[in-house]
């Protein structure tokens, strides 16, 4: 006896509680369907349905087996779903930023993993603005990106923000201070991700240090710290613990990085993806809602214009 | 978080420090010799704009009464009407401005004058400020100096400081660093007068013109400092409060006694910004 297909039929019978309509749903004639679901009942040793009255009824048993027959049918078919696919499972194509701290990455693939346990995630480490690029091509599905980005036809989730500090090697004078104002970091060398892969942030970022009195002596590109354990420069970044290198707030938060999902086109994966992300970011990365972005006061001192 | 090495900071100035830092809104504070009894110098021009305030809130005077300031109320001075050579009509509280902003000595006893010695020391009493006393004006500190030595101006040979009263708390005005710092949070908070008086008096602060102490150790476009300097021989200080861009207000009074008796010693001036700087990061840690 095919169990699973007479298994397929006490669903219907138990969804429609009518033979005829049970047979015509299954494209079959009545009389055969009566006689499988009578079949199943010898096979199993209970009545799954009470036919005295002149409506069809689930017995008590019926009721309970009917939850086990639907698990059991719905799991056989994603059997052969995925061995259509060849056994890969659906594959979702991520990009996300290659100085997104590991740990974090870490964090997003487990929530992702758990969220959707049948889509199994590609990422790709890719910068913002090739992020930009590979959606348009198609070469991936959705993004984490750092604002700020245009680009036409994209779609944003929730955009999320976190104050950075700055990264400084231990021996620099400035670690031993509570909090670092930019203009602090006068005459320093920078390391910031590379120009063609974030033109926005970049820009935003040495406008925002021009304007508080930090004009960077040479602008490193890349995302490795040696030149800031060796002293040589500085960079931005979220807090982190490395041996070598100190980290230290910026006074007024002046630089706040700002990063969201992007997709072209909406999947539920998509979806998904970017709903575990926003979870992820705030818990693992310390990220929060972008709120109204605070009015930057300047202090007018007597001699400004004197 | 030990505290900052405040000893080594000033000596490397050529100075012996006083210090009392405090946040303006949550009282959490500092101190370094906070409570030695100092001279006040020009400070104590801040209980006398207090007074002249609450004077005011109280009907008893009008700031916008016009008053005319004659070579006969001169004092000597480096700034504002004491430099200049004619005859000024001048609503009171364009003369407390004067006084704050440029420490203007003519300014404030004109209004030592108007609001006298008993109603500040009165104030200062009811504040529980029991350090801190006004019993001179700009004219009788700068006259004492020279009864002191025997001479008049330049007061710099050693031997002509250890003779100065103006140098001596008890008699001269006089403070300490934590009722200094109390006072400024008081204007901060506006407990030292009306609301709009406060507001009036913190504006006027933070006109003051110096940015060679204080103000040093905060050279950032988005950190705010307000206060009021005092200087003699030997003796540079200054209270204000600094205001950061996240909200955090803290409260500073810094005294400093230089070893030296030469009377241009920028470190010296610079050590209290330095100095202010360190106790305020302490404060936000």
């Amino acid at each position: 006896m095919d169990l699973v297909r007479h298994l397929r039929y006490f669903i219907v019978v138990a969804e429609e509680l009518h033979f005829g309509n049970a047979a015509i749903r299954l494209g079959m004639a009545q009389p055969p369907l009566s006689q499988r679901i009578k079949r199943l009942e010898e096979e199993l040793g209970v009545r799954l349905f009470d036919r005295s009255a002149r409506q069809v009824r689930l017995t008590e048993p019926g009721r309970l087996l009917l939850g086990e027959a639907r698990e059991i049918v719905g799991r056989v078919d994603r059997l052969h779903e995925l061995a259509r696919q060849g056994g890969r499972g659906t594959v979702l194509k991520v990009g996300v930023p290659p100085d997104l701290a590991a740990t974090v990455l870490a964090a997003l693939v487990a929530a992702f993993r758990e969220s959707s346990p049948d889509v199994r995630l590609a990422p790709a480490e890719i910068w913002t603005a090739d992020q930009v690029t590979a959606l348009a091509e198609g070469t991936i599905d959705v993004g984490l990106v750092r604002h700020p980005v245009t680009a036409p036809g994209l779609t944003f989730g929730q955009v999320l923000v976190q104050a950075q500090g700055v990264l400084l090697a231990e021996g620099d004078p400035l670690a031993n201070v509570g909090e670092v104002h930019l203009a602090d970091l006068a005459g320093r060398e920078l390391v910031m991700p590379p120009k063609e892969g974030e033109p926005g942030w970049r820009a935003e970022v040495l406008a925002e240090c021009r304007r508080q009195g930090f004009v960077p002596a040479q602008v490193h590109e890349g995302a490795g710290l040696g030149l800031v354990l060796a002293g040589a420069a500085v960079a931005f970044g979220p807090r982190m613990e490395l041996a070598g290198l100190a980290w230290r707030p910026l006074l007024g938060s002046p630089i706040t990085s700002r990063v969201s999902t992007a997709w072209r086109a909406a999947t539920p994966a998509v979806g998904d993806f970017s709903a575990a992300a926003a979870r992820t970011l705030k818990e693992s990365a310390g990220m929060t809602h972008e709120g109204a972005a605070p009015v930057r006061r300047v202090s007018r001192r007597p001699g400004m214009l004197a | 978080m030990s505290t900052p090495a405040f000893d080594q900071l000033f000596r490397a100035a050529g100075v012996t420090g006083w210090l009392y830092a405090a946040d303006v809104d949550t009282g959490h504070d500092l101190g370094h010799g906070a409570d030695e009894p100092m001279p006040t110098a020009s400070m104590f021009k801040v209980p006398l704009l207090v007074a002249l305030c609450r004077q005011a809130d109280a009907g008893l005077l009008d700031l916008t009464e016009r008053v005319t300031v004659t070579a006969a109320d001169r004092v000597s001075g480096p700034t504002g009407i004491s430099s200049m050579l004619d005859d000024v009509t001048i609503s009171l509280r364009d003369l407390a401005y004067l006084m704050i902003a440029l420490s203007d000595n003519t300014a404030a006893d004109k209004l030592l004058g108007r609001v006298g010695f008993e109603v500040i020391n009165t104030m200062l009493e009811a504040f529980g400020l029991k350090e801190t006393r006004v019993v001179q004006g700009s004219g009788e500190m700068l006259g004492s100096m020279d009864v002191d030595t025997g001479h008049a101006w330049p007061f710099v040979d050693p031997d002509d400081i250890t003779r100065l009263s103006v140098l001596d708390p008890a008699r001269t005005n006089r403070s300490t660093a934590r009722e200094m710092a109390r006072l400024f949070g008081m204007i901060w908070r506006d407990e030292a007068a009306s609301a709009p008086s406060c507001a009036w008096m913190r504006g006027v602060l933070n006109m003051q013109v110096w940015p060679h102490r204080m103000a040093s150790g905060f050279p950032y476009d988005d950190v705010a400092v307000s206060g009021k300097t005092g200087t003699m021989p030997t003796l540079r200080c200054e209270t204000g409060v600094v205001e950061y861009p996240d909200g955090g207000r803290y409260a500073v009074s810094v005294f400093t006694r230089s070893f030296g008796t030469a009377l241009i010693q920028p470190r010296a001036d610079a050590v209290i910004g330095t100095a202010a700087r360190m106790a305020v990061d302490h404060l936000r840690r």
